[in-house]
């Protein structure tokens, strides 16, 4: 990690050609010093660009924003006002915004970002430099109507000048906002749950973009009440505060606090925990989200919060009427509105209730807890009758919802597989789920199949669907076609697994030590009872030897013989 | 060879005591004359400590104890035990593949159980007194049933038949090489089926084996010592705490059905294919996946063969 910003900086210099670093201070000149590409003409230079600097790099943390944000600025551009966008977004976005917007400007502070979208969008203003120093360059022009801050206020930073503090850039975006005009920002919770989980947080990793240390600055808001206040302060109403999950690099669901007050079903919050990246964690995120959830901390521990706010209009104008969604869920490429009684899939779906019950694999997680594999049994043979009667082939235990008599899908069926038998349907679904039971570490009943495959075997068994390896196979394959993998076990384990794992590995060792030292002991007894058959035998071959040696034996023998012949003569002639 | 299995080799011996691993291989669909081992350990008894006697040092860590009641597993985890895997007794095993076996619909009078000690350890007790207590409660037929050891002391034997009772045995318990005691829960169960009612001076399996299939149930008279009997368990005063209402000349008989289903783990009786596996039964099979039904199937034969040979030779 440490070394991958100087690879960037590697990267940019070849990308603008051979940049003079002395040629230029941005801060005084407006113009880029020569050698440094050609600006388009619609790229602003409003002091504090940053020349060798691009925040579009993957790595550099700008929140990756997808259909929820997609949808939450369509239904608040207008279409005949002004919009800013102010900081990196991601490229759909801008995209989206500036095809529905009138007049479109982008705020960006890296120069090779503000080139590059000039030339892409020729129709777009874009101001390359520091946010403070945007309304000066602007010589007093019109506020806009829309102000979108997504990605938050850390990026509208420059290196060119001491970092301003959140209130300090807050009021300066807050003087953009025309009156009547709304503001979407992005703010980054510093006690999200997502933070909770990080074994090494990446705002301590002191990487480039970190000139200025996140995390001392006193007006950076300290909770959704301190957020609504600082908005207030700068002359904002809030109008709607979402909690974004799953974390604050790539949120996928908004959740407006009216939302969060219901009991939300576990359909919904079962899929607000996530754990993508490479990174290093402390504990597994589902348990962690799954218990904010529970205490009804939503809003409190959001590893994000966007708030939608607006500028009181001036005199007797009315605010521009917006309808904002009380939440906003993505999955996988479908899009949901939360609504007060259910559902509805964007664009255009009917509103459905959300299934109720819950989700079968924590209910299989805690039997397997309380090594009630009755309960395993029971639920494992009526998931096995639903798939018989025509259930989803796509589902997995984590995907149903189950209230004790029917199962339901929690997300939208999946492209329909190949047709294949629901004994292999259901051996997939056990097998993804033996994979993420032993991946996680959940305590289990099961002593002897500890790999996942003989787990699965077992699983299907207790369902009463006796399964063999041919159908194991055919089962991944299936599951490699539906293209979900049992995740867990391709990423790095969290710090609470290890120790989980080293434990398990303990007890392991013990109990094969134990196991061998029964055999061992096993072992010796049979070969003791091996000698001492041996001998046996050998004293009844030696008493034989000597019996027929005895002379009371020769003598019957020889007396048998003549008998014997004569029966077979006798035999001969009569056959 | 005796019965020293706890401290010699054959530490799962009990497995394969009274025919359980006969009626699990049968469950299982295991075609084998002799049963396979079991890798793991199975409760043989009717048990209120964890499912083992106390000093169940033999059932080595690693190994899963297949037990009939999820008090048991609760209890056992208390006192360190881990890998209980609740399967229900045999019995139910027995059950489930025998519905008819000796059903007749007049049943008549009682089987008394007097309880019994075992290989290492007999119990105290005056056998004349017990038989007097049985002729003054019980109105119907007698019939006695005495553990082997019992059964093959006159003495004892006399004093139940000089009352007019019918004294029988099922046998002893058996080994794996043995034959005699595979047809032990077979007999009981036929026998239970004739009577009306089952009673003992002690709870034990074989009452809740005949509430399980209908019988009246009584617990009375002496319950008897062991020699050294452990305090583990709590002696008589905790069984009488446990289950007053198991207690008596006379007992409820659904209530004592339903203590049975419970006892026996009626509800957690696993598939043939989850024993199969559990038990380590598959495991020759695995990585083998088509030809392996010839190969699996010559194996029994010589398998048989093999403990021919050894009974052979015990023997001879």
């Amino acid at each position: 990690m440490a070394t991958e910003p100087a690879s960037r900086g590697e990267a940019m210099n070849t990308s603008t050609n051979e940049t003079n670093p002395g040629a230029s201070t941005p801060e005084t000149s407006p113009s880029p010093g020569p050698g440094t590409r050609e600006a388009p003409g619609n790229v602003r230079l409003i002091g504090g660009e940053m020349l060798l600097w691009s925040d579009a790099t993957a790595l550099g943390g700008v929140t990756d924003w997808r259909g929820t944000a997609l949808e939450l600025a369509g239904r608040v551009v207008p279409a005949d006002g002004r919009v800013l966008l102010v900081g990196p977004h991601p490229q759909a976005l801008v995209d989206e915004v500036a095809g529905r917007a009138r007049a479109t400007s982008v705020l960006l502070r890296s120069y090779p970002d503000a080139c590059a979208l000039g030339e892409r969008h020729p129709e777009l203003t874009i101001f390359c430099g520091r946010l403070e120093a945007l309304e000066a360059a602007e010589d007093g022009g019109e506020p806009y109507d829309l102000v979108l801050a997504l990605d938050g206020l850390s990026r509208t930073h420059s290196a060119e000048a001491p970092a301003a503090a959140w209130a300090e850039s807050l009021e300066a975006l807050a003087a953009l906002v025309a009156p009547g005009g709304l503001l979407l920002l992005g703010v980054r919770n510093d006690l999200g749950v997502d933070r909770f989980i990080e074994a090494r947080p990446a705002d301590r990793e002191g990487a480039d973009d970190q000139w200025a240390p996140h995390g001392f600055d006193p007006s950076y808001p300290g909770g959704p009440e301190a957020l609504d206040a600082g908005l207030e302060t700068a002359g904002l109403s809030v109008q709607r505060r979402y909690a974004a999950f799953p974390d604050r690099q790539a949120p996928r669901a908004l959740l407006s606090r009216e939302a969060l007050a219901f009991d939300l079903p576990e359909a919904l919050t079962f899929a607000l925990s996530a754990r993508e990246g490479e990174r290093m964690l402390v504990a597994d995120p589902l348990r962690l989200t799954r218990l904010v959830f529970r205490h009804r901390l939503g809003e409190q521990l959001a590893p994000l919060w966007l708030v939608v706010a607006t500028r009181p209009p001036l005199g007797g104008d009315a605010v521009r009427p917006v309808e904002l969604p009380l939440g906003l869920i993505e999955e996988g490429h479908a899009l949901y509105e939360l609504t007060a009684t259910g559902a509805r899939r964007l664009p255009g779906g009917e509103e459905r209730p959300i299934p109720a019950g819950r989700v079968v694999e924590e209910i299989l997680v805690e039997a397997c807890a309380r090594e009630d594999v009755k309960t395993v049994r029971e639920l494992l043979a009526a998931l096995a009758g639903w798939l018989e009667a025509g259930g989803d082939a796509t589902a997995a235990t984590d995907s149903l919802v189950y209230d004790g008599r029917r199962f339901a899908a929690v997300g939208p069926p999946g492209p329909a597989p190949v047709r294949q038998e629901p004994r292999v349907v259901l051996c997939r679904i056990l097998w993804r789920f033996a994979v993420r039971l032993l991946a996680a570490g959940h305590h289990h009943p099961w002593p002897w199949p500890l790999e996942a495959d003989q787990l699965t075997l077992t699983l299907c068994g207790m369902a009463g669907r006796p399964c063999d390896q041919g159908d194991l196979d055919q089962a991944r394959k299936l599951d490699a076609e539906l293209g979900r993998p049992a995740e867990l076990a391709e990423h790095a384990p969290a710090y609470r697994d290890l120790l989980g794992a080293r434990d398990r590995l303990a007890d392991q060792l013990t109990a094969a030590l134990a196991r061998i030292s029964r055999l061992e002991t096993k072992l010796s007894y049979r070969e003791r009872e091996l000698v001492r058959a041996k001998a046996k035998l050998r004293r009844t071959q030696r008493k034989a030897t000597a019996y027929r040696r005895t002379l009371g034996y020769r003598l019957s023998r020889r007396l048998a013989r003549p008998r014997k012949v004569a029966r077979r003569v006798i035999r001969l002639l009569s056959g | 060879m005796g019965h020293g299995n706890r401290t010699g080799g054959m530490m799962d011996e009990s497995n394969h005591w009274y025919g359980h691993s006969r009626i699990l291989g049968r469950y299982c669909g295991m075609p084998e004359e002799t049963p396979r081992r079991i890798q793991g350990f199975l409760q043989h008894g009717w048990n209120y400590l964890h499912g083992f006697p106390p000093n169940d040092h033999w059932c080595s860590p690693g190994y899963p104890r297949f037990i009939w009641s999820d008090v048991l597993r609760r209890r056992g985890w208390s006192m360190g035990r881990r890998g209980h895997y609740l399967i229900g007794a045999p019995w139910i095993y027995l059950l489930h593949l025998e519905p008819d076996l000796g059903v007749r619909r007049d049943r008549k009078g009682t089987i008394w159980y007097p309880f019994h000690g075992w290989e290492k350890h007999s119990v105290s007790g005056d056998h004349a007194r017990l038989a007097d207590e049985i002729r003054d409660v019980e109105t119907g037929p007698v019939t006695v049933c005495l553990y082997w050891l019992e059964y093959a002391n006159p003495d004892i034997r006399r004093s139940y038949e000089s009352r007019g009772f019918r004294v029988i045995c099922h046998g002893e318990r058996g080994s794996r090489w043995e034959s005699k005691g595979r047809d032990f829960l077979r007999k009981q169960l036929v026998e239970l089926r004739r009577h009306r009612r089952v009673a003992s001076n002690r709870l034990g399996s074989a009452l809740f084996y005949g509430a399980s299939v209908g019988c009246e149930v009584a617990v009375y008279g002496d319950p008897m010592q062991f020699e050294d009997e452990r305090p583990e368990y709590g002696g008589t005063a905790r069984r009488m705490r446990l289950w007053p209402e198991l207690h008596g000349t006379s007992v409820d008989p659904g209530l004592a059905a339903e203590v049975a289903r419970r006892e026996l783990g009626f509800e957690y009786q696993a598939t043939p294919e989850e024993l199969r596996r559990m038990f380590g039964w598959k495991r020759m099979r695995e990585g083998v996946p088509s030809p392996g039904g010839a190969a699996g199937a010559k194996r029994p034969e010589r398998r048989k063969a093999a403990a021919h040979g050894d009974r052979a030779r015990l023997t001879g």
